[in-house]
């Protein structure tokens, strides 16, 4: 028994022992069918009761179910060589996923594929020859009699004390199944054999039939013992009877849920023997109606699906054709794998909301431009460079401008209160940045990156952001300083110097015909007025238009400068906000990426 | 003790706790809110469709509910029992969707109005004594009880015939509970083979709970077991505790599956007839039928009055731990700007740039702009790190699945620009209204005054020399006088900005109205009602 050490084992009833586990599928929507079936007062009051009067029970489920949220992910194993094809593929992609997966999401989420990942490695190590063929249904709807029928040896006791079978009874037809009965927890005095000891029924060759408790007794610890058993057989037999086909605890707890197996289901009508006339066509058609409303595909015209019968297990009637079509289902051999594919399906579809979300995914590279926007303004970019080009040109105009300009300028400052020229403020400065605009930025980026995606990816990303954004504001203070405009004054055109020396010149040539009209005021120089009027208008004309000159041609420079300025900054942070956070981002949506991959392989949208 | 007196205070107790628990609202998806949501339906529907009506009118004709699961022959029993194909029988599941009503024609007027179960339409079928009547309407009205007549059934006596209570089709199961919530007598059909399902069971213990007139009917026994399975069926029973429950067993006839006539033989139901027609003619065994099932509801409102109370209070806990997440994310987030503001995290980055260029490199307008966006960012981003923070909070209260939550729309920050340039505005006219009093001939700039006063409100201490310029322009007086007021300005519109965005927020959970006071109000209808008892 490969498993029995890791599991817990709970005695429910005297005789009875034997690994209990977590059963997946049943199990999961027998609680939300549970939910469902909550709905009226006398199911809802009993509800309660059962909780109340079965504690031990409930307790030990929850404990196995917790342990089994941890256990798959170390506990499976490689799959072999049986499953080949399409199979075998999705079952390595989706041991891969829960693989990717495990850091993001909880491993109660996980469970199921596991718990998949588990049987199917367990099934695959064991007896392929043989098929396991369930045979479920209500109380008294003549299972054992069925079962009996099938073996041909009345193995499985019939009675009309309601409920009849308490424990699952096995009947095999070749050797080699003790391994698949170990793994069903059924000791080793309710194995049986067929009456022609099973090697001379070449029909059936390869079954190993179970004859299941009833799953609506009152008696709750069969429909555990069914919900186990049920996760673990290739293949089911559900037997209803004209009074109960319609019961919404077959339907809601177990058709429904298990619609998706319906290639490994058969649906046998018993009891025909009960109705008059039409009455048995009538029933089989409703039968049909209520199965096609569960959404189980009926095996109808040579299409894949489930099988429905009618019999008569009392009489015969019908049982020679349910001998045939296991016989011939059982020799396909391929009832293990179908099986495990719809699990994996059921799995695949039970994991959708967490892998798959409608929306775009993806930074866009729109997001990307803004981020990098966003830091810029934080950092400062757009008013440094505004700052450098204005200091550049008033340095420009302090170098060409007119002394009598820059006189008048000095006046004016000194008049108006609080425009004098302060000395330069030492200010020591520990953040540079706008934090909130940091902030806002990483939590802007990582929304948008975020839409689109599966909660757990999206919190993923959110997460990576925030991480990344940790030091940013940091680096983007350093930035600032090393970043920004060079602290001493800025290089100078070439053109500079000869704009000085014009303006130097003009000056001169004003007090040059200042010097020479005083002189032949005051008498040293000959008269003659206008050659020093002349050149003293030149100086005057030509020191504002040096200056105008100058001030149009630094524009162009200026400009230069105060983009540099700003271009080197919004670069530097951009480059670090990309580093920092965008690259992070990215590398988690490449991992959701993969993980999307893999998931269509496992639901097998893409071969 | 309840007698089949009317008693006006006993009624009027009765329909004030019921309009009490009407009131109740359970909007918020809890734990327990489901069976919650389900005790009121249920407790609604003993109220209006037997308690008060039984208690207004005690003579009037006793109602037996059949109910069972489905197959059990719960019609074909109906049936057989009036003499007459009342209800659809037949092999096919689910059969009985519209319930029928039988009593005898004198007795009519006990239901043609809304005296019970006032939520189904009432559908005649009276007077159609051939063969096949009833089988010939097949409208399927979602809220319909067919009403019949028969003479053979005797006055005073009303057999309903309910859906079945494990059937498919889910409103099915929620009226035939609502149907057996409305009977004096409850008839439990159940089969050979089903007697030990799970969900009869359910139906009998629920009988057991509310103390409810029970009788048990074990329907298609073939004949061959009748004895075992009776003796077997017996058995359950007496496990149970239903020991003293009148028991009848039919017998699996061809009629059963629909053969013959459809009806059982005479015979075969005589028995039931006798008992339930004895309920009705002895006034004492109809006393103790009535006044034993009445007696077992109001006995169960002591539980499960309080049980309902107890929802509604979690209700209110778990809305009230809502809002409280909400509230104090804001609460944190506002002390959070404010320590920024006071540190001076508005001036950084550009403003931050800009300040440091006044006025040589950069104008006042700028300066204020930039202050401006600056503020708005932090404002923003307080907003949405508190909407972050309630989201966080709320993931882990199931409650908050009700409460929609709104994504993060585009409005929030164009409100919250709004706001800041309404400050900004106000700051502006301060600026003027401070200079205008000057009377100063070379009086500063307002833009100037404006933009220097917010680099101090908002500049924490890197912005100390801002309140010495703003002096030196408009006196130590007229600056400190500003700043005061600007100071107040700042605290108020961040306030406000906050508070907008929280009860925002807290709108969706404040509409859905969960209170403290409908508990306290249910504990005490049902005090007032314990006294009249």
């Amino acid at each position: 028994m490969a498993d029995a050490t890791d599991m817990t084992t709970l005695t429910d009833e005297p005789g009875e022992t034997g690994p209990r586990r977590s059963t997946g599928v049943v199990d999961t929507d027998a609680d939300g069918a549970g939910r469902r079936w909550d709905d009226g007062l006398i199911a809802r009051h009993a509800a309660g009761r059962k909780g109340a009067g079965a504690p031990g029970v409930t307790v030990g489920v929850a404990a196995i179910d917790g342990d089994d949220g941890t256990a798959p992910a170390d506990a499976h194993q490689p799959i072999g060589g049986a499953y080949e094809g399409p199979l075998r593929v999705r079952l390595d992609a989706l041991r891969e996923l829960v693989g990717l997966s495990r850091t993001r999401i909880d491993g109660t989420t996980l469970a199921e594929a596991g718990r998949v990942l588990d049987e199917a490695s367990t099934r695959q190590r064991l007896s392929s020859r043989h098929t396991v063929v369930a045979i479920a249904g209500a109380t008294g709807s003549g299972k054992s009699t069925l079962f009996n029928a099938l073996a041909e040896v009345p193995i499985s006791e019939t009675g009309l004390r309601r409920p009849t079978t308490s424990a699952p009874i096995a009947c095999v037809w070749s050797e080699g199944a003790a391994g698949l009965l170990d793994r069903l927890a059924i000791p080793g005095r309710l194995r049986r054999r067929p009456l022609a000891g099973g090697d001379g029924d070449e029909e059936l060759k390869g079954l190993v039939l179970i004859d299941l408790p009833d799953h609506d007794s009152a008696v709750v610890a069969h429909r555990d013992q069914v919900d186990r058993v049920l996760a673990l057989v290739d293949a089911v037999i559900w037997v209803v009877d004209p009074e109960k086909y319609a019961d919404a605890a077959l339907h809601e707890r177990y058709l429904r849920p298990l619609a998706g197996h319906a290639e490994i289901t058969f649906v046998v009508l018993n009891q025909i023997d009960r109705l008059p006339g039409e009455a048995a066509d009538q029933v089989l058609d409703d039968l049909r109606r209520l199965l096609d409303e569960d959404g189980m595909a009926l095996g109808e015209h040579g299409e894949p699906g489930a099988t429905v019968l009618p019999i008569s297990a009392l009489t015969g009637q019908g049982v020679g054709e349910l001998r045939e079509l296991v016989g011939r289902f059982v020799q396909e051999r391929d009832a293990a794998a179908r099986r495990l594919s719809a699990d994996v399906d059921a799995a695949a579809r039970r994991l959708r909301s967490v892998y798959v979300a409608d929306g775009r995914t993806g930074l866009g590279e729109r997001s990307r431009e803004e981020f990098a926007e966003r830091l810029a303004w934080a950092v400062g970019a757009v008013a440094t460079g505004e700052a450098a080009e204005r200091e550049w040109r008033r340095n420009a105009g302090r170098a060409c401008g007119t002394p009598w300009l820059r006189l008048w300028r000095w006046y004016e400052r000194t008049r108006t209160p609080g425009g004098a020229p302060q000395p330069a403020e030492v200010i020591v400065e520990d953040e540079l940045t706008a934090r909130q605009r940091v902030e806002q930025a990483v939590r802007t980026v990582s929304e948008e990156a975020a839409a689109g995606l599966p909660r757990p990816w999206a919190q993923a990303v959110r997460e990576a952001a925030v991480r990344g954004a940790v030091g940013l504001p940091e680096a983007l203070d350093e930035l600032a300083v090393t970043a920004g405009p060079p602290s001493g004054r800025p290089a100078r055109p070439a053109w500079w110097p000869a704009a000085v020396l014009a303006q130097a010149s003009m000056t001169l040539l004003q007090i040059y015909g200042g010097l020479w009209l005083v002189g032949q005021i005051i008498g040293v120089l000959p008269p003659g007025i206008i050659p020093p009027v002349l050149v003293m208008l030149a100086g005057i004309v030509g020191g504002p238009l040096v200056e105008w000159a100058c001030a149009a041609a630094a524009r162009g420079p200026a400009r230069r400068y105060g983009q540099d300025a700003e271009r080197r900054l919004r670069e530097a942070a951009a480059g670090c906000g990309r580093a920092k956070v965008l690259d992070p981002i990215a590398a988690e949506l490449m991992r959701y990426r993969e993980v999307r991959e893999q998931y269509s392989t496992v639901s097998g949208l893409t071969r | 003790m309840v007698t089949l007196d009317v008693r006006p205070q006993l009624i009027d107790a009765l329909s004030a706790l019921r309009d009490r628990v009407a009131a109740v609202r359970l909007p918020l998806p809890l734990d327990g809110a489901p069976r919650a949501r389900q005790t009121r339906e249920e407790l609604l529907a003993q109220l209006d469709d037997y308690l008060v009506p039984r208690l207004r009118d005690p003579e009037a004709p006793l109602l037996a509910v059949v109910g069972g699961s489905t197959g059990a022959g719960k019609s074909t029993l109906v049936n057989s029992l009036v003499g007459r194909r009342v209800s659809e029988a037949g092999v096919l599941r689910p059969t009985t969707r519209t319930p029928v009503l039988v009593c005898h024609p004198d007795d009519c007027h006990w239901f043609d109005g809304v005296r019970v179960l006032p939520q189904l339409t009432r559908v005649w079928l009276t007077q159609q004594e051939e063969d096949g009547g009833a089988g010939a309407w097949s409208g399927d009205d979602e809220h319909a009880l067919r009403i019949d007549t028969a003479v053979a059934l005797p006055r005073g006596l009303a057999l309903l015939d309910a859906p079945d209570i494990d059937s498919l089709v889910v409103r099915n199961r929620v009226l035939a509970a609502e149907l057996i919530c409305a009977a004096d007598v409850w008839v439990m059909v159940t089969t050979a083979s089903r007697y030990a399902d799970a969900v009869p069971w359910h139906l009998l213990r629920t009988a057991k709970e509310y103390d409810a007139s029970l009788v048990t009917v074990l329907d298609r026994v073939p004949h061959q077991v009748i004895d075992e399975v009776s003796r077997q069926y017996a058995a359950l029973l007496t496990k149970a505790g239903l020991g003293d429950v009148p028991r009848f067993t039919i017998p699996e006839l061809p009629e059963s599956a629909g053969g013959g006539s459809g009806l059982l033989p005479t015979t075969a139901v005589a028995p039931l007839l006798d008992w339930l027609t004895h309920r009705v003619r002895d006034p004492a065994a109809r006393q103790q039928a009535v006044v034993r099932t009445a007696a077992g509801v109001i006995g169960s409102l002591n539980v499960r009055m309080p049980e309902l109370a107890g929802a509604v209070a979690a209700q209110y806990a778990a809305a009230v731990r809502l809002t409280g997440a909400v509230e104090e994310a804001y609460a944190a987030e506002r002390e959070r700007v404010r320590g920024r503001v006071k540190a001076g995290a508005v001036l950084a980055g550009d403003a931050r740039t800009r300040w440091r260029g006044h006025p040589r490199d950069s104008s006042a307008r700028e300066l204020l702009d930039s202050l401006v966006e600056s503020l708005a960012a932090l404002l923003q981003c307080a907003v949405a790190a508190a909407d972050e923070r309630v989201t966080e909070a709320w993931r882990r209260e199931p409650a908050s699945a009700a409460v929609l939550t709104p994504g993060p729309d585009r409005e929030v920050s164009e409100r919250i620009g709004m706001a800041v340039r309404r400050w900004r505005r106000v700051v502006e006219e301060m600026a003027e209204e401070e200079v205008r009093l000057l009377e100063r001939n070379a009086a500063p700039d307002p833009e100037t005054v404006a933009a220097l006063l917010a680099a101090a409100l908002l500049g924490g201490h890197r912005t100390r020399v801002a309140g010495e310029r703003l002096a030196e322009r408009i006196g130590a007086q007229g600056a400190l006088r500003l700043r005061d007021k600007g100071g107040d300005l700042v605290a108020t519109y961040i306030d406000d900005v906050l508070h907008f965005e929280r009860d925002r927020r807290l709108a969706p959970l404040d509409a859905l109205d969960v209170a403290p006071e409908p508990q306290a109000e249910l504990i005490a209808a049902l005090s007032v009602l314990q006294k009249e008892m």
